[in-house]
């Protein structure tokens, strides 16, 4: 017991403490951050992934065994009293169950870390893009976002059919945030979404090529393959007078603003924010006109087999606790 | 509607600081009908509390749990509730002495806050939020209670003894199980928050848990709790340091409420 309540509160303490070190940031980050030597203490105590470190993992890996030990060593115990004490079952094996509950609980979680499938995908609407090495296609049939009166995003929904490698079956779903499809036994959880638009680009009047860039982008020109236009960011609603943007990212475009660069043999030569009716023209010859602002999604796809212990023991932790708070004899 | 609420929320207000008052009436004159008159205000301060809520409510057309305004309100509202329950059931008056100038306090941190009804991002638009946000509200009205209940333990041996007070302040055994059974009614509801925040989050993000910052300092606050009910069955810590305990326990409670939205922003920066 000593020792179960030494290892709680070391974690208790080890969690409030990283708590106030912001997480998966690099050596130079935290100097800038806090200065050297603290970046030095931060890094050599694994502070900035400490919920992976070893010595948080060896905190709760004792902390489970401890738990394992005290519910072994009791059951004789608590029998025995289950004897003597008629009606008090509840009472006697409360603690009990709410220790089993939480072991399930951390078991299964870890597990399921350890073992789980996680990708990110992303695509427009009629994209099609393999799930990793698992052999299947996603395709998004569609991706819809409901705009809100006030401009903002009310919710994301993407339309999905997964097929399988020989593409002889086929699942379709819906995910939107908060409701994940599941399909071919792996979630589907819309995670984000993000901008893309058209990029014309014309030569002497006609058009050369014409492809949707996602923000962050590159496109060569099929002429000169040494020009490169770049869809750096995009502003639903840009105020070209002023130069200012929504302060949300996540508006519904009333203005668009297409910030682009364009580079020469790798090197910047022009960056600025077109607007819809604007085009840069490089070299004399190469008209870009960017145009027709939509939204790609962002998936996460996940794969947890350890799920429903999880759930199991949260489902036992709590019958636990009304046993022993509860329906104990007084 | 918002006008509505407005004055509702002003006659809770106003109720709460006349019990607070009636209270310290009761306290310091040694009236006891100042302590009955207290909670009969209190309480329709309550009512027009839980209106004010539900005419929001409409008003939004969700829950009225998802920002600081509103989980303040309605942390204030939960107090307010349990400490009632807690007179009620253990004749016990002087706990509204302490509960309601908490409850006050948390009134008027909510006033501070801006009351503006915004449209739910779609991450909060599920149906767990009811369920893991209520479950917050009343785990933090009965570690508000048990916080109460461990500062008069602490400060009972330093009020002057005389009749009235022995007859209004159970004694240090009844004080203490009270407390005790206030910090179980906190922990049950706090353990139900946490597995319903972590189902929710899988269903949201696909992760049970994140280690954003709310989510660790309610781990934090769940583990100081089961501490002391490790150290109260097996150890026998009852009395003094139990007291301290609660208190220390809330002490975190508020920082996990307040504190973390003010320095450690996360995925919980809205509430």
């Amino acid at each position: 017991m000593p020792l179960a309540i030494t290892l709680l509160v070391m974690l208790a303490a080890a969690c409030g403490v990283c708590s106030a070190v912001p997480q998966g940031q690099t050596y130079e980050w935290y100097a800038s951050q806090y200065g050297e030597r603290t970046a030095a203490v931060i890094m050599a105590l694994h502070a900035d992934d400490a919920y992976h470190s070893w010595w948080f993992l060896a905190l709760s890996g004792f902390l489970c065994l401890s738990l394992l030990m005290c519910n072994l060593i009791r059951i004789k115990p608590l029998i025995r009293r289950t004897g003597k004490e008629p009606g008090n079952f509840a009472g006697i094996w409360g603690a009990w169950v709410c220790h089993l509950g939480i072991l399930l609980l951390i078991i299964g979680f870890a597990l399921g870390q350890m073992t789980q499938e996680e990708y990110t995908i992303s695509g427009l609407p009629g994209d099609t893009v393999p799930l990793a090495d698992t052999g299947l296609q996603v395709t998004v049939d569609d991706f819809m976002i409901d705009w809100r009166e006030d401009g903002t995003a009310g919710q994301y929904t993407a339309e999905l059919t997964v097929r399988s490698a020989d593409g002889k079956d086929e699942q379709q779903g819906t995910a939107s945030v908060n409701h994940p499809a599941e399909l071919f036994g792996y979630e589907f959880f819309q995670n984000s979404a993000g901008w893309a638009a058209d990029v014309t680009v014309e030569k002497n009047g006609e058009i050369l090529q014409k492809k949707t860039l996602c923000v962050q982008e590159y496109m060569p020109l099929e002429d000169d393959p040494d020009i490169v236009v770049m869809f750096y960011n995009f502003y639903p609603n840009y105020d070209g007078e002023t130069g200012t943007v929504s302060p949300m990212a996540s508006t519904r475009p009333e203005k668009p603003g297409y910030l682009y660069m364009v580079f020469y043999q790798g090197e910047v030569r022009g960056m600025n924010v077109l607007e819809t009716d604007d085009e840069i023209t490089i070299d004399q010859e190469y008209t870009v006109r960017f145009s027709n602002p939509s939204n790609y999604t962002l998936l996460m796809v996940k794969r947890d087999r350890f799920s429903w212990m999880a759930m199991l023991g949260a489902a036992i932790l709590m019958a636990g606790l009304v046993m022993a708070f509860y329906l104990r004899k007084r | 509607m918002e006008q509505a609420e407005n004055i509702l929320f002003t006659i809770a207000m106003v109720g709460y600081f006349l019990a607070m008052l009636l209270y310290f009436v009761f306290a310091g004159l040694k009236r006891n009908a100042a302590a009955k008159a207290a909670a009969v205000i209190q309480m329709g301060g309550l009512a027009a509390h839980t209106a004010a809520l539900i005419v929001r409510g409409i008003a939004a057309g969700r829950v009225p749990m998802t920002n600081q305004y509103e989980f303040a309100t309605c942390f204030a509202w939960a107090l307010c509730l349990v400490s009632l329950i807690f007179i009620a059931k253990y004749r016990f008056s002087f706990l509204g002495v302490f509960a309601a100038p908490v409850v006050f306090l948390i009134m008027g941190y909510a006033a501070m806050q801006s009351r503006e009804i915004h449209a739910l991002m779609p991450a909060l638009q599920s149906n767990w939020l009811v369920f893991h946000v209520s479950t917050a509200i009343m785990s933090y009205g009965a570690f508000g209670v048990s916080f109460v209940l461990g500062f008069i333990f602490l400060v009972r041996e330093k009020i002057r003894k005389d009749g009235f007070m022995d007859q209004h302040i159970p004694e240090r055994d009844k004080l203490d199980v009270i407390e005790y059974r206030s910090v179980c009614l906190g922990l049950l509801f706090l353990t139900i928050t946490i597995i319903t925040g972590a189902f929710w989050a899988k269903k949201c993000w696909g992760s049970y848990w994140n280690w954003d910052p709310k989510e660790t300092w309610s781990l934090v606050t769940w583990i100081i709790y089961a501490v002391y009910l490790h150290l109260r069955i097996m150890r026998g810590w009852k009395g003094k340091a139990a007291a301290v305990f609660a208190v220390v326990g809330f002490i975190c409670v508020i920082f996990t409420y307040i504190g973390v939205n003010t320095f450690l922003p996360g995925l919980h920066s809205y509430a």
